[in-house]
């Protein structure tokens, strides 16, 4: 299930919430873990199975973890059993098929493609549980000694499919005694609904311009005003997909009384690369560099140490983004203006007029889009070169996007700045206590409207 | 915030979310939707296997869609919303002033080159002469009227593979109603056009009946016809389209395959235009078969028409000039369309189809048997 949907929306959190809340406070764990694997399950039913095991797995090692603490080479080896565990688990159900198909272009090695759908949320429920048991090693976390309210972290149904990323540590309290407050459920459902419009509204529907731009490549009929466009438009169709889940997320898990850490500060704000990792997707980029950077040595081995550690955690950065070289390619292209933001152009970055700044940063991260949305590297390179003069200037069809989308350009791009927020703060207290409800109110409306719309189906009898 | 304020907010939240699941489940559920001219999905039956294949909970959201609340108004909401940002293309629709066109996507053209070359095979199958006629959609007679710069399938050049120039007959005429403002189809103006070009196309351009001649023979009509388009965009603002009946039923015989069976028929279903399916009125819509015979003219040709849904407003007038006209369905009449006209004594094939449905067909291939 996925909240931009009418099932999500009108049957399943409403009654959700109407059960959690009617339950006694002690049972609440248990019915969020039912209820989470009901919303994992609704997709793939079979799945559950992954689900359970992964949430048994998961609690013995961290109970062994806990036990063994004083023989710290067996600690050490069931966090590692915990950690092979999740890798295999993610491995096997996201990347075989890649693995599969790369590996039998080498002479001699014939392996089977499997076309196994993936688990939803496979990416990210490993990488959350992988958290827990070196949490609990590292003494950043208690053991948890309650498998439903370890499995109701596991499986917590805001955060399930799309992150962020929560770890253990940060939600290991609010587990076992939280309180829940109506500001808690107010704060949590605007915010629910400010994710839910971003998510529907904006993205979705830039996204349809992105689709057009692709397939104009396709056609031969890419220009390099389109092609831009395209760009464009897949990196706000991105940015507001993936904030806006967050929000959701986040709202959520508000209501049910747990704070996430926040997943996204207004990335495209950012005057080099590297600050745009720190605002983007921030509790991946954090999750590598506490799980995987910082473990390789970091920045403390020297040039060189440095310099591999990077490269090691930008190849993974990007391959777990997807199965397929234009995500490798796009960790590594990431890792290459890092890198020379670090060593090369610090000094000269610095001393840029601010505008520039900004519009380098933006040049590098859109291009990178063009990378990441496109999987077949043919059809990427003739985009991008396109994007690059190798096309017209501009048609007839251009102006007519252009004016199509005008409107919708403008509203990704303040919503993409803190003007918004900082014309809020402004407002008298009066009008926000009226604006809030009327505003919660016309996203809701207008939101339901755009998924009816989604679900609707005409059977024309253009056929015949 | 205070705490009366989270709990006024709470509220209006849970009412939100939680009334239309109540509304959603005190509705009766609809058979079907008159907009959409389908069935809506039911209560889907539980059971293990549909559970484990998925099909079950896809089933459960379909059924939930299709029975919300207010299903059209949200969607003529959306629309409106969509108007006001400056969009003019609501799913593949054109919304040009107060006309909607759709849109034509490029079509698969391995597709297409395989339909032309199954009427080439009917040809060489057949001694009987068969023409190909390709009727041009709104989106390339009214290209003028399209947004500025917006894409739309050139259909020129496979226009020009017609032997029935549809194209002409109808953009001398683009000036005026030649297709319907909220539908897809021809009007009955346009359905004249084009039975002069089917004439011009046999050498009989000297006997078509001028529009004069039919206006003194309109039918009942219909003003609020509300078609596909109108459903399709979800653009519901405009106003209903005229549905107008020229070619008289006298003296006509029409017989109707509907069921298997011969069945007497007309030239206009009256009954459809009271129903949102106005369109259907010609000759009573989708069927395998029909046959209209013009008593009156018994020595002008058979004519067989492998059908769209174009033709049934054309009929009328072909009627008027042929002793016999023909109507084959090639998704309901499985037999050979070739030995049929042979059986039949008929003169000549007309294969008719819009432009939009030929490429995008995938029954053509029957001719070839």
């Amino acid at each position: 299930m996925i909240f931009s949907s009418l099932t999500f929306l009108f049957a399943y959190l409403p009654l959700t919430l109407a059960v959690y809340f009617l339950a006694p406070l002690r049972w609440r764990n248990l019915v969020l873990l039912l209820v989470s694997l009901f919303f994992y399950g609704w997709g793939e039913p079979v799945y559950i199975t992954i689900m359970v095991l992964s949430i048994l797995i998961d609690y013995t090692h961290g109970l062994l973890v806990e036990k063994y603490r004083a023989d710290d080479k067996k600690a050490r080896w069931f966090v590692g059993q915990s950690v092979v565990f999740n890798l295999l688990l993610l491995g096997f159900f996201k990347y075989w098929d890649f693995l599969a198909a790369n590996l039998s272009l080498l002479p001699g090695v014939s392996l089977p493609l499997l076309g196994i759908p993936l688990p939803i949320g496979i990416s990210f429920f490993t990488f959350q549980t992988m958290s827990y048991t070196i949490d609990v090693y590292r003494r950043d976390a208690p053991v948890q000694r309650n498998i439903v309210s370890f499995g109701a972290f596991v499986t917590m149904f805001p955060q399930l499919i799309a992150g962020p990323i929560v770890k253990y540590k940060t939600v290991a309290a609010a587990l076992d005694h939280r309180v829940h407050t109506a500001e808690d459920f107010a704060l949590g459902a605007r915010r629910f609904c400010v994710g839910l419009a971003k998510k529907v509204l904006l993205a979705n529907s830039i996204g349809a311009l992105w689709e057009a731009c692709l397939a104009a490549q396709g056609a031969g009929t890419l220009t390099i005003a389109s092609g831009w466009m395209g760009l464009l438009a897949f990196g706000f169709q991105i940015y507001f997909d993936f904030s806006g889940y967050s929000d959701m997320a986040i709202g959520l898990g508000r209501i049910f009384g747990f704070r996430f850490n926040e997943n996204f500060d207004y990335p495209y704000l950012s005057a080099s690369v590297t600050e745009f990792w720190r605002r983007w997707h921030m509790s991946l980029t954090s999750w590598f560099r506490e799980y995987l950077y910082i473990p390789l040595g970091g920045n403390r081995g020297g040039t060189v140490r440095t310099l591999r550690n990077i490269l090691i955690v930008w190849f993974c950065t990007g391959f777990w983004h997807g199965a397929s070289w234009n995500f490798v390619l796009w960790g590594l292209y990431f890792a290459l203006w890092l890198i020379l933001e670090k060593y090369v152009f610090r000094r000269a970055l610095e001393r840029l007029p601010t505008f520039f700044k900004h519009f380098y940063t933006l040049a590098v991260v859109f291009v990178g889009w063009g990378i990441f949305a496109m999987e077949d590297l043919g059809v990427c390179g003739r985009y991008l070169a396109a994007c690059f003069g190798g096309a017209p200037a501009w048609s007839a069809a251009d102006g007519y996007r252009l004016r199509s989308y005008a409107v919708t350009f403008l509203a990704l791009i303040l919503a993409s700045t803190t003007l918004g927020k900082r014309g809020w703060r402004k407002l008298p207290d009066w009008a926000r206590k009226i604006l809030t409800p009327a505003l919660m109110a016309l996203g809701l409306v207008v939101c339901t409207a755009y998924l009816v719309d989604g679900s609707y189906n005409p059977f024309l009898y253009f056929r015949f | 915030m205070t705490k009366t304020y989270s709990r006024f907010l709470t509220a209006f939240f849970c009412v939100f979310l939680g009334g239309l699941l109540l509304w959603h489940i005190l509705l009766p559920d609809r058979e079907k939707s008159e907009t959409e001219n389908r069935t809506l999905a039911q209560v889907p039956e539980f059971s293990w296997e549909s559970l484990r294949d998925g099909s079950y909970t896809a089933a459960v959201e379909e059924y939930f869609a299709d029975q919300f609340p207010l299903r059209d108004d949200w969607t003529g909401l959306k629309a409106r919303m969509e108007q006001l940002i400056g969009k003019s293309e609501f799913n593949g629709v054109y919304l040009c002033g107060d006309t909607l066109i759709s849109k034509v996507e490029t079509p698969d053209m391995e597709l297409v080159e395989k339909n032309l070359g199954y009427i080439r095979r009917l040809a060489e199958n057949t001694e009987i002469p068969v023409y190909l006629g390709l009727i041009p959609s709104a989106a390339e007679v009214w290209r003028d009227k399209l947004p500025k710069g917006a894409e739309s399938w050139d259909q020129t050049e496979l226009l020009e593979k017609s032997d029935i120039d549809f194209r002409e007959a109808l953009a001398a005429h683009a000036g005026e109603q030649v297709f319907y403002r909220t539908d897809h189809h021809w009007t009955t103006l346009g359905a004249y056009y084009g039975y002069t070009a089917v004439m011009e196309a046999f050498g009989r351009g000297g006997e078509i009946p001028g529009p004069d001649a039919f206006e003194h023979r309109v039918y009942p009509r219909s003003d609020q016809f509300q078609g596909t388009l109108y459903s399709q965009s979800g653009v519901h603002w405009l106003y209903p389209d005229t549905i107008e009946f020229w070619a008289e039923d006298t003296g006509l015989s029409v017989t109707s395959w509907r069921n298997g069976e011969p069945e007497e028929a007309s030239l206009y279903e009256l009954s459809y235009l009271d129903s949102k399916d106005k369109y259907s009125a010609f000759l009573g819509g989708n069927q395998p078969l029909c046959v209209i015979k013009n008593k009156s003219l018994p020595d002008s040709g058979k004519l067989l028409l492998i059908r769209d849904s174009y033709s049934d407003a054309l009929a009328p007038f072909l009627a008027q000039s042929f002793s016999e006209v023909h109507l084959l369905d090639l998704r309901y009449y499985r037999g050979s369309a070739a030995r049929y006209a042979e059986e039949n004594g008929i003169d000549s094939i007309c294969v008719l189809y819009s432009v939009q449905n030929f490429i995008s067909d995938r029954n053509l291939v029957l001719l070839t048997q």
